[in-house]
């Protein structure tokens, strides 16, 4: 059997041919010259570029600042450096802005949108009213909520809880599309954060600054994630902007340095690693990877 | 033969090695056939018809008749077996069976060689398949040969467990055309019956037939579906019917028995695949054997089974399968297909006595090369990869002291030898077969 001898062309100058049905002169473990012919090496994959990824990265880095500006918040309503009355202020005055920006933006968004703005907006104003009256009627039982907890068993639970919410938060991207389904991890994100908000209020001094406390962080952590996702959809600059401002007010937090330092890692270092780690991108595709097909409306099964 | 997978499941893989080993037993070799058990009844060691001799190891199966990847467990088992069957070369199949894995692990300890053959494609892009070919990689690094069943499935293979391309052969599977005999009788040109006998799974591209079936339906009034075989889409197919209202153009048969299947395909005329991925695509082939004509997607390693003029390709979209359902239908009607042409030109092409001559080629040419000694494959192992390879060679040298240990816990001379031969002449004399 000639099954060493690795010959170009069969006996009567046959040449070889990519099919099982004929049987051929040649040895079966003949490497035809054509051998991995439909192999490519990244063929779908679209190398990154250095600015659209930090303006990504900014997406993450503004919702690090704003957990950061959360803890400064707390610091000084504990060493009483902040008067909560001027929190409690200072939040409803950015809610009502923040809702004057949102219309401003609909309104240049799209013009031509139906369902009713006047409804939406009464909605909006009694259940942001029912929140505020909530809150204040529960601010007493938050108060001494954690009081024979240890103070250490509270910052463990507390970081914990915004690991989770930073970890969990939907940093997507999204056009503007009405119809959106809340995904389960972005759920559990902003659970995370209000709960890290409870345990953290329970630690202060008097009603109305965890009244306040918590206010800040119904919109600090519910309703700026809705805001951040309208931000994307913004020229780059304003981006950066947010960005800029929000990494300012974060250095107001207990230990600045650090925040400045996990900041600067997530804008700047973690869109270098990326970068850099591309050289390492090796995908494989062939004629045996199953075929996407195509042409058709997917039916939804069940 | 060393397989996970074999009879009493059904499948491609449990078939192949039936079969393989009924025609190396009719060119005078011994074979036998080491799977896991099935319990309650299906236990302990069995014979099969044509003299293949199966021992059941008693191992618990993990998912889908796989058992769990335990490297070292099999190897009691295995050194008596080899030992009292007297094997030379053992043969394991299929790329996620542990239990072939495992005698590749363990034969050089016995001086025996090993060949493997794979079945089944795979990817590079998800988690499993990741996982698998590494252990592919692994546990194929020091095998003597490896054969696969297309060429694309050699491509793969090559790629997947880091082979030389020179150790691995193409043998293609075969079919036993004598049970793919087309009906006697034409069937009636006025109407078509196109069939389908496919997994009614993601991958077997159970959405293309979903789009096309209607518009087919639609397109062409005398032609009628009847669909075989079960999976998790079948909900969507009867759904595609009640909406288009076709249950009387579209026969849903449920789960048809391997051994219906060729009543099943005598009904139609034509034969439509609409795979995504398919190593070697046995089903077209019995299709083509019956004297279908067959309408496929252009996947895999479907283009090398069947020369062009047997069968139709389509592009994995609604619309070109349509286009070529359109053009084989209207070729069918006009009777350019003669079905016991196409039967005999399948006979010659694809016949398991070829299959076994051309593994024995690879047998003999594994044979007559020296085997690398226990420093090379430790060696060998290392080169795996910085991770990998430690993990490996510590399986590699711990295998070898529990060998060791069995050596002295179960002597060779305790060993009961079997040297009585099955012999298929004397049993025809007494008049058994």
């Amino acid at each position: 059997m000639a099954t060493t001898e690795p010959d170009r062309t069969g006996e009567d100058g046959h040449e070889w041919e990519r099919v099982l049905w004929r049987l051929q002169p040649f040895p079966d473990n003949y490497v035809p010259p054509t051998f991995l012919a439909g192999l490519s090496k990244n063929p779908n994959v679209l190398p990154y570029r250095c600015w659209p990824l930090m303006l990504g990265a900014c997406t993450i880095s503004q919702h690090l600042s704003v957990i950061f500006v959360f803890l400064a918040v707390f610091t000084h309503l504990l060493n009483h450096t902040l008067d909560p009355r001027l929190l409690v202020v200072l939040s409803s005055a950015t809610f009502v802005v923040g809702c004057i920006i949102w219309e401003t933006m609909e309104h240049f968004g799209r013009d031509a949108a139906g369902n009713a703005p006047s409804d939406r907006r009464a909605r909006t104003v009694k259940a942001s009213l029912l929140i505020f009256l909530a809150l204040i009627a529960l601010a007493p039982i938050l108060r001494t909520l954690t009081a024979p907890t240890s103070a250490d068993s509270i910052s463990a639970l507390t970081t914990a809880l915004f690991l989770v919410h930073a970890a969990l938060a939907d940093y997507s991207y999204y056009a503007a599309s009405p119809v959106r389904r809340e995904r389960l991890t972005s759920v559990l994100s902003i659970n995370a954060a209000i709960s890290a908000a409870v345990v953290l209020a329970s630690r202060l001094h008097d009603d109305l600054a965890v009244f306040g406390l918590m206010l800040f962080s119904v919109e600090a952590f519910a309703l700026f994630p809705i805001f951040r996702r309208r931000i994307q959809s913004m020229p780059a600059p304003v981006q950066t902007l947010v960005t800029l401002l929000l990494g300012l007010a974060a250095l107001a937090a207990p230990l600045p340095i650090l925040c400045a330092a996990v900041l600067i890692s997530v804008t700047f270092g973690a869109p270098a690693v990326l970068m850099w780690a591309q050289q390492y991108k090796y995908e494989i595709r062939g004629p045996w990877d199953a075929a996407t097909p195509r042409g058709f409306e997917r039916v939804e099964s069940g | 033969m060393i397989s996970d997978f074999f009879h009493p499941e059904v499948g491609g893989v449990e078939n192949h090695i039936y079969m393989l080993g009924a025609s190396l037993i009719r060119r005078g070799h011994k074979v036998i056939v080491i799977t896991h058990s099935h319990p309650p009844d299906r236990v302990g060691v069995r014979w099969l018809v044509p003299g293949l001799k199966v021992y059941h190891i008693p191992f618990p199966t993990l998912v889908s008749s796989a058992t769990l990847p335990n490297f070292l467990t099999f190897l009691p088992y295995f050194r008596t077996i080899v030992l009292r069957e007297r094997i030379t070369l053992i043969h394991s199949h299929a790329s996620l069976s542990s239990l072939g894995h495992e005698g590749i692990l363990h034969a050089h300890l016995l001086g025996v060689r090993t060949v493997f053959t794979d079945h089944s494609l795979f990817g590079f892009d998800d988690a499993a398949s990741i996982l698998t070919n590494k252990l592919l990689e692994g546990m194929l690094r020091n095998v003597d040969a490896a054969i696969c069943v297309s060429y694309i499935g050699r491509e793969n293979t090559v790629l997947r467990a880091n082979l030389p391309p020179k150790s691995v052969y193409v043998i293609p599977n075969a079919i036993v055309a004598d049970n793919f005999r087309p009906a006697h009788s034409r069937p009636h040109t006025d109407t078509i019956t196109i069939i389908v006998i496919s997994r009614l799974a993601y991958r077997k591209g159970v959405d293309l037939l979903v789009a096309t079936a209607p518009r087919i339906c639609a397109a062409f009034p005398d032609v009628r579906f009847v669909v075989g075989g079960d999976g998790p889409k079948m909900a969507d197919l009867l759904q595609m019917r009640e909406t288009h209202f076709l249950q009387d153009r579209i026969t849903v048969l449920g789960p048809v028995v391997h051994r219906d299947v060729p009543s099943v395909l005598r009904q139609g005329s034509i034969f439509l695949n609409t795979s995504l991925t398919e190593a070697f695509g046995i089903a077209i082939l019995e299709a083509a054997c019956a004297g279908l004509h067959v309408v496929s997607t252009r996947v895999g390693g479907v283009p090398e089974i069947l020369p062009e003029d047997m069968i139709s390709f389509a592009a994995p979209t609604a619309d070109d399968v349509f286009r070529a359902m359109s053009e084989a239908i209207a070729l069918v009607a006009q009777g350019g297909h003669d079905p016991h042409r196409a039967h005999q030109r399948i006979r010659g092409f694809y016949d398991w006595t070829r299959v076994a001559e051309r593994t024995e080629v690879v047998y003999r040419n594994v044979l007559a090369t020296p085997p690398y000694s226990l420093w090379t494959r430790i060696e060998r192992t290392m080169g795996l990869g910085p991770f990998v390879g430690p993990i490996y060679t510590v399986i590699l040298i711990v295998d070898c002291l529990f060998f060791a240990l069995l050596e002295r816990w179960m002597p060779r001379e305790n060993i009961d030898y079997v040297d009585v031969k099955w012999d298929a002449t004397r049993f025809e004399t007494v008049g058994f077969l």
